[in-house]
């Protein structure tokens, strides 16, 4: 990287914690599995969603009229 | 613990950038204030540390908040909303400290860690969420923005120009601590309120009968109460402000040694912005007393119509306090976005980026505000009643957002000994589950007014 000095790089690494670096962040945390339940929970949420989404339409266009 | 970069330290091949170096300066400075004792040492600690929850709370005290606000006040006047949005941000703490605790301890963002852990179809949701929550806020905030300084005479286009040309100065601090210092000395300004409220001299005793009684609510419980109520909590929680909090504590460079100063900014945030919220309310409240309809006002007619009543000083101030919502917001939640589309994109994304490293970081912020920006200039918005939906929609979208917070901060192998304690779940399950009754009755009330009535409303 241009433009750092020795001794920006030499505080960086001394007052900062090692996955707080920059570069660090390319290396990513591996991928969990969802277990049955919690898929069944994100699913009714995004159905909830998309469901609510619905009715403040519904909402918007009756109020238009 | 899962320590990403232990892959980066065993190769001893430590690559420091630019943001790396900035973020080492603050944190030389939070180290040393850490190594004093002293009451002196605690409070410039504190004053270091403090920043992304005074900003996410102020910041979430936007335009369509304090509208939703002003319209609790003018509509109900002073009674059952006053305690209602103290528990609103009682709830925003409950929440926001979750994000704290995910940043300090794995320095990552909330788009990336909900990416690299459910993996992009989930993510791409949440994305979607955030991206439509936050374009439609920001819509709002130009709207404030714009009618704010239309009290003052500024003609649409100069009001929405001076906003952009702000957050551009903003940015081309390309240091995190600027910004943040710039964005915390306008936040504050958010308390303008207060002094508006006491010109009006409320009713002190009107006001201690409300928070202990939760009293009265006129009307009851009907599909207009709904929707404020559904307007007041999206006005206090959604789903940008954990993505923001999370990011910006990251940016910041907090380790799971401030926790406690995060935890404490939080609150204190809360605090501040608990109590511009009631100030707000109880600002509007003679509205109500003077047989004025809500309906009929946008977001700086409430300052003219409270003109007669506290007068031009308190009605300018008013109109100042819309303004520097929106303004505040705008920064905070353009920033958000950024956060997330970098994190997203694998692309850098600091407030400690110069230019020419962060160019779609900051093209991006700049972007989204800008297309915001242009859309309010369009005639005839239905201002009060889009303020309004866009908080009702950040509601809806809260329970998804909040759940894949949940399960992160209960991810032992990312958060290790830092896992939420069981209360701390249980408060957050409540305020799910509080969030997710609040929708469905919003959704009853428009679909099947009569529930209402079964409920004991009208």
């Amino acid at each position: 990287m241009h433009g750092i000095s020795a001794e920006d790089k030499e505080l960086a690494l001394a007052v900062l914690e090692h996955d707080q670096l920059a570069k660090a962040k390319d290396t990513q945390y591996a991928r969990r599995k969802l277990k049955g339940g919690e898929s069944v929970v994100l699913w009714s949420l995004r159905l909830y969603l998309i469901f609510m989404l619905a009715v403040v339409l519904y909402q918007i266009v009756s109020g238009a009229r | 613990m899962n320590d990403p970069a232990a892959v980066i330290n065993s190769s001893d091949q430590l690559v420091v950038t630019h943001e790396d170096v900035d973020r080492a300066h603050d944190r030389a400075r939070v180290l040393d204030a850490r190594s004093h004792g002293g009451l002196f040492s605690r409070l410039r600690l504190l004053w270091l540390l403090i920043g992304p929850g005074v900003l996410v709370m102020l910041g979430e005290n936007d335009g369509p908040s304090m509208l939703s606000y002003a319209a609790t006040g003018a509509r109900f006047g002073i009674g059952f909303f006053v305690p209602f949005i103290i528990l609103t941000f009682l709830m925003a703490v409950v929440v926001q400290e979750m994000t704290v605790r995910l940043a300090a301890v794995t320095h990552r963002g909330h788009a990336e860690l909900i990416f690299e852990r459910f993996g992009p179809f989930w993510g791409w949701f949440s994305m979607l969420d955030l991206a439509l929550g936050n374009f439609l806020t920001l819509i709002t905030e130009f709207i404030a923005i714009r009618a704010g300084l239309g009290f003052f005479g500024v003609p649409p286009w100069a009001a929405v120009f001076s906003a952009l040309l702000l957050l551009y100065v903003a940015l081309m601090t390309h240091r995190y601590w600027t910004w943040e210092r710039v964005t915390l000395g306008l936040a504050l300004l958010n308390l303008v309120f207060v002094p508006v409220a006491l010109f009006t001299h409320p009713d002190w005793h009107s006001i201690g009968h409300a928070l202990s009684t939760w009293q009265p609510l006129p009307g009851g419980l009907n599909k207009d109460t709904i929707l404020i109520l559904l307007a007041d909590i999206g006005a206090t929680v959604t789903p940008w402000m954990l993505f923001f909090q999370q990011s910006a504590t990251v940016d910041k460079g907090l380790t799971t040694k401030d926790i406690r100063e995060g935890r404490l900014d939080t609150v204190v945030g809360a605090m501040l912005a608990a109590l511009a919220a009631v100030a707000t309310v109880l600002a509007t409240a003679p509205l109500r007393a003077h047989g004025m309809s809500v309906e009929n006002f946008q977001a700086a007619d409430f300052a003219q119509a409270l003109r007669p009543i506290i007068g031009h000083v308190g009605a300018a101030l008013f109109a100042l306090g819309i303004i520097e919502a929106g303004m505040v917001a705008c920064i905070t939640i353009s920033t958000s976005s950024a956060y997330a589309f970098g994190e997203v994109a694998r692309r850098p994304h600091s407030l400690n980026l110069p230019i020419a490293e962060g160019k779609a970081f900051y093209s991006v912020l700049f972007l989204c505000a800008a297309a915001a920006a242009a859309i309010v200039l369009i005639p005839g918005l239905p201002l009060v009643y889009v303020v309004l939906i866009v908080n009702v929609v950040a509601v809806l979208a809260m329970p998804p957002a909040l759940l894949f917070l949940y399960l992160l901060v209960n991810d032992k192998e990312i958060m290790g000994d830092l896992v939420s304690p069981k209360w701390a779940n249980a408060l957050a399950l409540a305020v799910v589950a509080l969030l997710t009754a609040a929708g469905l009755l919003f959704g009853a009330s428009v679909i099947a007014p009569r529930v209402l009535t079964v409920l004991g409303g009208h």
